[in-house]
């Protein structure tokens, strides 16, 4: 019929104005126009929905679309959406109609009078199945456009966290003061009672910013970023700082820490920083998990070619079903609901040894000493190379290979 | 002629600053405070403080601001800084190397919050040092 060749022509017309198709030949346009229609929605329309099978995609003509994703803090509080782009004329959404597994990754709602182009996607899907040479022009096309979201995704979050550490911690850091100023006596006595309610606030507010501090961890904690730090030291200065990380909450537990050193102690290449998160995190661990007057061990020694680090509770010890995940972030293994904490000291410090070449070990004590208890070991290769080390490698080897 | 040691805060939060003074009234030294960077290069030009407690992030110019003017300034280059800043030290030494090209030339880098007996120990040695 001529009335539907037209319609198709002006259909293709309108289609290679969109990003996606533009490099698509003119029959393909002709053929996929076939399975569009258009469609008008007004200011407010839901027009996809998050967590729907994806059957659709579509083409902006005229006006504004919003892709908005559900967020949910904590488990107990309202959803609520939040905007993550903006989808104008000649951009598309719903792509997620052409990739498994067919379902929304986000809401696409209205915020403007908008006409759009709505695109079959299981027809598209067919039609570019049949088709491979139009398939890869718009896979290539999609890649691109995804690309730049996964960019910007990045960018957010780390903007974001950046922004989040800052402005959480200066206030926290604040109140921590005025608290160890209060409770350092420098701002007049305080009876015993305002003393342990002060130090149990600031116990809680430690508590929050080192959760903070893992939180924004948790997305910068890459190899290479902790590699770049590997400096030489002296671990026993690291130890010592832990110990004194670690410090307050123990003696609020009634826990004893005590230290077994190597007769001698050697400097090791590693992120010093990272390396101290790695003890602190274990000795808060295992002090949170320790029965009031108990010890923790916290021991170091050396092998030719790993340093050993050990941290012993007196605790239940982890079940074996907990065993796999107890290095996952945010996981709290059963019978933990009484102990504070989210779930990410463990993970952090098992990505920072991984970093290192070293790995992680953890061993219940039942068997071994017929009293409950856990021992993580920490081992550290002693072989690891600064940036510098690597350099002046590279260096070598480059001389080396364009001879005298 | 006034002999206790003159110290300057540097801090754009006025809750960190009275914390810091609450510690300092304890000892021995006079104390004045700035809210920026630009006001604490005034007040520097003013009288020439014994030690320089340093935040970073701050209004109109900021801490790495004021570490860049003070060293290149022989008059101030003897002046001891201690950075104290809620930036961890390793960003915060490459972000100064990056902009100026120079290691960044301070005496004591604590992360915020600072334990009151702390950094009045490292207050005590600096002070210590210049005299």
């Amino acid at each position: 019929m001529v009335g539907e060749t037209m319609t198709h022509s002006i259909m293709a017309e309108r289609l290679r104005r969109s990003e996606i198709f533009s490099d698509l030949a003119e029959a393909d346009l002709l053929a996929i126009s076939e399975f569009c229609t258009e469609e008008l929605y007004r200011e407010g329309d839901l027009v996809f929905q998050e967590g729907q099978p994806a059957d659709r995609l579509l083409v902006v003509e005229r006006g504004k679309l919003a892709l908005e994703k559900k967020v949910q803090l904590g488990r107990h509080s309202t959803p609520r959406n939040a905007t993550i782009g903006y989808v104008g004329p000649g951009k598309m959404a719903g792509f997620s109609s052409l990739a498994t597994p067919h379902e929304y990754s986000t809401s696409v709602v209205c915020i403007e009078p908008t006409r759009l182009i709505m695109v079959d996607g299981v027809a598209l899907r067919a039609y570019l199945e049949a088709n491979p040479a139009a398939g890869i022009k718009v896979m290539k096309t999609l890649s691109a456009l995804i690309g730049d979201r996964y960019r910007g995704a990045i960018n957010t979050l780390t903007y974001f966290l950046s922004i989040v550490s800052h402005e959480l911690r200066s206030p926290l850091a604040a109140v921590e003061n005025y608290l160890q100023t209060i409770l350092g006596g420098y701002a007049g006595e305080l009876i015993p009672k305002q003393e342990r309610m002060l130090k149990r606030s600031l116990l809680r507010v430690i508590e929050l910013r080192s959760l903070i501090g893992d939180v924004v961890d948790l997305a910068r904690l890459r190899p290479e970023q902790i590699q770049a730090d590997f400096e030489w030291f002296d671990p026993s200065e690291v130890g010592t700082e832990s110990i004194e990380d670690a410090r307050l909450l123990a003696a609020e537990k009634g826990v004893r820490i005590r230290v077994e050193p190597p007769p001698r102690f050697e400097p090791i290449v590693g992120a010093r920083r990272r390396m101290r998160q790695v003890f602190t995190n274990l000795l808060n661990n295992a002090i949170k998990f320790s029965p009031p007057n108990s010890t923790v061990v916290f021991r170091a020694r050396f092998e030719p070619q790993v340093m050993i680090f050990e941290v012993e509770d007196e605790g239940p010890g982890i079940p074996e079903e907990d065993l796999p995940h107890v290095f996952k972030d945010f996981f709290r293994g059963s019978g933990t609901s009484e102990t504070a904490g989210a779930g990410l000291g463990l993970s952090i410090a098992s990505k920072i040894v991984e970093a290192h070449n070293g790995e992680i070990l953890i061993h219940n004590l039942e068997e071994e000493t017929g009293k409950t208890g856990t021992r993580f070991t920490v081992r550290i290769p002693r072989n690891l190379k600064t940036p510098e080390m690597r350099r002046q490698e590279w260096m070598e080897q480059e001389n080396s290979r364009k001879g005298p | 002629m006034e002999k206790r040691p003159y110290i300057l805060i540097v801090d754009d939060d006025p809750d960190i600053l009275e914390g810091i003074l609450t510690i300092l009234e304890t000892q021995p030294y006079r104390t004045a405070t700035a809210r920026d960077g630009k006001k604490c290069m005034e007040m520097i030009a003013q009288e020439t403080p014994d030690l320089l407690i340093l935040d970073l992030l701050m209004p109109r110019m900021d801490g790495w601001g004021v570490i860049r003017e003070m060293r290149n300034n022989p008059a101030y280059l003897k002046v001891p800084i201690i950075v104290l800043t809620t930036v961890i030290e390793d960003a915060s030494r490459r972000r100064y190397e990056l902009e100026t090209g120079m290691a960044m030339d301070v005496q004591d880098y604590v992360q915020k919050p600072a334990r009151p007996d702390d950094l009045i120990q490292r207050i005590e040695r600096l002070i210590a040092k210049q005299q």
